[in-house]
């Protein structure tokens, strides 16, 4: 039987490749040292499988065909298209298909209807955490897309339903597997609006305390009061909520914030203690 | 509201080759794309204002990027329709 044996959470952003040394030294490695250990931790936590739960920033989808969600579900996922970003993997990254399959009928029999791609491109909201957190070797990846980024959006109820769901489909899928899950995107941030740059660092720190007041009701209602004035980035906290659920509420640790302007990313880090 | 030809043309833009083209004979390209006469007007004067409400806010930054304007430039241009953001959000 398998288990989830990680549950983490990280910001990206395409400046973090751009411009990764715009911060100045200090504040990269202070964010150097985070990400170190968000990865010693997931270097621990030994997945046989890892699902990511990222957006697709205009890869995959358009608005001609837009998933709220959507998995992938083939033998193996293309790196990123995107020319700017160089990171240390085979373009050709691998998939569980098996699993992946799993995942999908256990949403159809709980009445979830997720889109399915038997071949997704992986762009930087998947691909920079992993690449920062100096993961060397990639495991089968099994990629979850929530749409963040074109309204309507799936409500946070939602999101944590589908955490919910992926736990579930964790511990009925009949091999011995080790799963962890990495949420990416977030927290507060806008791109390419009229408030593009600005960060709400009150938000922010609000978040993780709700996070960490394992109090489902009480983050439900905060993110659908603030999230939307945070700047539209801060809607990929959504994924943060999937990996909330997944983990089943309890356990949220932050492991660092970085609100760094430069990267126009309220950038935070964190992991779950599932034996909490 | 967004304009799906307007966004067709700034999703497009993602592939370099798709990019290069358009700097090189913007017209052409453009004659693939049933714009909206008004919607072109905007777009052939880089009109941010104009353009913000009717695409998604990822695309519209993608695009005046890969056209070749300045970080500096584009956030002078959005930035200046602070107070407006409904309109920015479509």
């Amino acid at each position: 039987m398998a288990e989830l044996v990680g549950a983490f959470a990280a910001s990206h952003g395409p400046l973090m490749a751009r411009n990764w040394e715009g911060v100045g030294p200090q504040r990269l490695a202070s964010v150097t040292r985070t990400f170190g250990e968000l990865g010693r931790r997931f270097a621990e936590c030994r997945p046989d499988v890892l699902i990511v739960v990222s957006p697709d920033h205009w890869v995959n989808f358009f608005i001609d065909n837009l998933p709220s969600v959507c998995i992938g579900v083939g033998e193996a996922h293309e790196g990123s298209p995107e020319p700017w970003l160089k990171v240390p993997f085979d373009n050709a990254i691998a998939g569980h298909p098996a699993f992946a399959l799993h995942l999908a009928e256990s949403a159809l029999q709980r009445d979830f209807e997720p889109s399915l791609s038997h071949h997704l491109k992986l762009d930087h909201g998947f691909l920079i955490p992993l690449w920062k957190m100096g993961v060397a070797k990639l495991p089968p990846i099994v990629p979850i897309i929530v749409n963040i980024i074109e309204p309507p959006l799936p409500s946070f109820k939602r999101c944590y339903a589908w955490g919910q769901l992926i736990r579930q489909a964790i511990e009925s899928y009949p091999e011995n597997l080790r799963v962890a899950i990495l949420a990416t995107g977030g927290l507060s941030h806008s791109i390419g609006e009229p408030d593009m740059g600005r960060l709400d660092e009150e938000y922010d720190q609000q978040c993780f305390e709700q996070f960490k007041s394992g109090d489902i009701p009480a983050l439900m209602s905060f993110l659908e009061r603030r999230t939307e004035a945070a700047g539209n980035g801060a809607a990929e906290v959504r994924n943060w909520v999937v990996a909330h659920g997944t983990a089943h509420a309890h356990g949220f640790e932050l492991l660092g914030y970085h609100p760094y302007q430069e990267w126009y990313i309220g950038c935070g880090f964190a992991s779950w203690n599932l034996r909490a | 509201m967004r304009d799906y030809w307007l966004s067709k043309l700034f999703f497009d833009m993602q592939t370099p080759a798709n990019a290069a083209e358009y700097a090189a004979d913007r017209e052409t390209v453009l004659r693939r794309y049933p714009i909206k006469p008004e919607v072109l007007k905007s777009l052939q004067e880089d009109d941010v204002a104009a353009l913000a409400p009717k695409v998604n806010p990822y695309l519209l930054r993608f695009y005046f990027f890969a056209t070749g304007k300045s970080e500096a430039w584009f956030l002078e241009h959005i930035r200046a329709l602070a107070g407006n953001k409904e309109s920015a959000n479509g």
